[in-house]
């Protein structure tokens, strides 16, 4: 029934919630190496700039690629003084429309505007500012682009599967409830 | 026409931000469409969109900001552990016996889960589960249950350390820097974090008071809206031995969080990780860290830091682009012709944010208000400290307002049906008076948040 789009879709969406998923155990890093770096401060003290920047980097891991998974899982905010009182159809034209109107362009241009930038950091494999930090913030800045393109990609996907195949009344669609919005989409 | 475009771009996001999309792309996508418009009839510089990129770097590598994941991961843990429920169980024992009481125990766990959490839905979503249905249950007045939960649900806003603080304390040290640099201060004094959170930590204290003693008040006027439990339910001995092991170590935990930050022992973010390894440690202490529950925390840490961050981004693109438009100088051009000077500025200010805060969350606010008014308003002499407090305040109040604030439907959202929606609102608006005291005080005594920061620092 469902045509290849909304099977690549299905996919689509099942890669950003395994990222999601994968990225997940970065926080636990994050925060053992934050008290690593505290400890090694106050028991030898000695500061560890690599330790540090990992940290940093692992942030920049668990945001960038987020954006993907946390659309992927409905949990953007949205402000909901009326989308309450709105057809579950209506808040599906609503979302449609964001994604293709207001999402894809800032993808876009978020993509386009950091890609000179970005490859200006890849010619000269540009390092830390800091001594003996971790040489690889073209990598990092590499993310900003890569973020942007996921969060298209993702985008792109749901309005495949809006549009491919019998549309699913998402009966449990309701839950936005803004700060922790766990609620998720009909796919789990 | 066109050095109101600026204005005329704020209230279309505004408008589409009712429409009900998500906030973040709602931002950047409406600054867009106004940035490529305004360069087809060039009255935009799409060049100005270059400074994007260093921009969103700025954002991911903040070293300060990487605080906010990691007191998210300390929240979503202590949430998760149900650490809330076993506190509550053991306050309401003991004050439960007392008419008024359970309100008591009630006000002091919620203080403290809004401080170890910081996100207002979060806590106010779990005292009402929690505690609506054991106040109900005891025969407590509707509106002094549901008004007391929302209230001290909104206190995450505030009492330190909180995600809100951290993000203001962000965006007002560059906008102190700017200010003072317009100004030709070179070598221009900083706001910091820690200031905050000194400055947040009196009136913090000082609401928790004025809540309490309002639930004595009510319930001295008129006990039966507050009855005392009927039954005994534990021993006292016992009752005393629970108390310590539940209370204390939350209470050890944000002390030392908040300990270590103030003495100047650790930076916020290192305060937040070890925060976050103990808020795991003692959960898994009680044996509630089973592998399903810590992917699940670890994934709900990211969702939560991933929108956080998507407003930050969003907020940003807005912001470049109002830049562009020269909406800077026509916000400072507005204040300067204020009547009243600087209290005219500020009042105008919170008022707005007042407003705004019935539809927008702290974090749009804090990003997309702030860097627009801080800079103008520090300049005019405003104390940096003092500012982030009024607006952490406000905003708080704001959440707490009849008909749209974010508290009362977050509660009404887990409230039996039985609670009247009406209820909810008359419950809230002693709490509301109570706020609008709060703000009163601080603008007539700005010690109040300034004088512990200067002992601190």
């Amino acid at each position: 029934m469902t045509g290849w789009g909304g099977r690549l879709a299905s996919g689509i969406q099942r890669a950003m919630e395994a990222i999601g998923r994968g990225v997940a155990w970065l926080t636990f890093a994050m925060a053992g190496m934050t008290g690593l770096v505290v400890a090694l401060r106050y028991g030898f003290d000695t500061s560890a700039i690599p330790l540090q920047e990992s940290v940093l980097y692992m942030h920049a891991l668990v945001v960038m690629p987020g954006l993907a998974y946390a659309l992927a899982s409905d949990a953007h905010v949205r402000v909901d003084v009326f989308v309450s009182r709105m057809k579950p159809r209506t808040r599906r034209i609503i979302d449609l429309t964001g994604h293709v109107v207001l999402l894809a362009p800032t993808c876009a241009t978020v993509a386009i505007v950091s890609w000179p930038y970005v490859a200006q950091s890849w010619r000269i494999l540009e390092g830390s500012p800091e001594v003996g930090g971790i040489p690889a913030v073209f990598l990092l800045k590499t993310l900003i682009p890569l973020g942007a393109m996921l969060l298209l990609v993702q985008a792109a996907a749901m309005v495949v599967r809006a549009f491919s195949g019998p549309a699913k009344a998402s009966a449990d669609g309701t839950a936005a409830d803004g700060i922790s919005g766990e609620a998720v989409g009909e796919h789990r | 026409m066109a050095e109101f475009l600026p204005l005329i771009m704020f209230a279309a996001v505004f408008a589409a931000l009712l429409a009900g999309y998500a906030v973040a792309p709602t931002l950047a996508g409406v600054a867009l469409l106004f940035a490529f418009g305004g360069a087809l009839f060039g009255v935009f510089d799409l060049d100005d969109l270059g400074f994007l990129s260093g921009r969103l770097f700025g954002i991911i590598t903040n070293q300060t900001l990487v605080a906010v994941p990691l007191f998210i991961c300390m929240g979503v843990t202590l949430e998760r552990s149900r650490i809330a429920e076993t506190l509550l169980e053991g306050l309401s024992d003991l004050l439960g016996r007392a008419p008024g009481g359970l309100g008591l125990a009630v006000t002091a766990v919620g203080a403290l889960l809004a401080a170890s959490t910081g996100i207002v839905g979060a806590t106010v979503v779990t005292m009402g589960l929690l505690s609506l249905p054991a106040m109900l249950r005891q025969g407590y007045d509707p509106k002094l249950a549901t008004g007391t939960i929302c209230a001290t649900g909104t206190l995450g806003q505030i009492i330190p350390p909180s995600i809100a603080l951290v993000l203001l304390g962000d965006v007002l040290g560059s906008a102190y820097q700017q200010a003072q640099l317009g100004l030709g201060v070179f070598s221009p004094k900083t706001v910091s974090i820690g200031d905050l959170f000194a400055g947040a930590l009196l009136p913090g204290f000082a609401l928790v008071g004025l809540y309490l003693g309002y639930i004595v008040f009510a319930t001295l006027r008129n006990p039966a809206r507050a009855p005392a439990a009927r039954r005994e339910r534990t021993q006292a001995g016992s009752l005393a031995l629970m108390l310590a092991r539940s209370l204390a170590p939350p209470i050890l935990l944000i002390v030392a969080v908040l300990g270590s930050i103030l003495g100047g022992f650790a930076t916020p973010t290192e305060a937040a990780g070890v925060g976050a390894l103990g808020a795991l440690a003692l959960a898994a202490a009680r044996g509630r860290l089973s592998r399903p529950v810590l992917a699940e925390i670890g994934q709900s840490t990211v969702k939560t830091t991933a929108m956080v961050f998507f407003i930050l981004i969003g907020a940003s693109v807005f912001s470049l682009v109002f830049r562009g438009y020269g909406g800077d100088e026509l916000v400072q051009g507005v204040f300067a012709d204020m009547p009243g000077g600087v209290w005219g500025a500020v009042a105008i200010v919170m008022a707005t944010i007042f407003l705004l805060g019935f539809v927008l969350d702290f974090i749009e606010i804090t990003y997309v208000v702030v860097p627009i008014v801080g800079p103008a308003l520090l300049a005019m002499g405003v104390d940096p400290i003092w500012l982030g407090v009024m607006i952490a305040v406000n905003l708080q109040t704001s959440f707490l307002t009849p008909p749209f604030g974010f508290a009362l439907f977050y509660l009404r959202g887990v409230a039996p049906a039985n609670v009247a929606t009406a209820d909810i609102y008359r419950g809230a608006a002693p709490f509301v008076v109570l706020q609008l005291l709060m703000l009163g005080l601080l603008a007539a005594l700005p010690e109040l948040a300034t004088w512990l920061p200067n002992v601190f620092y």
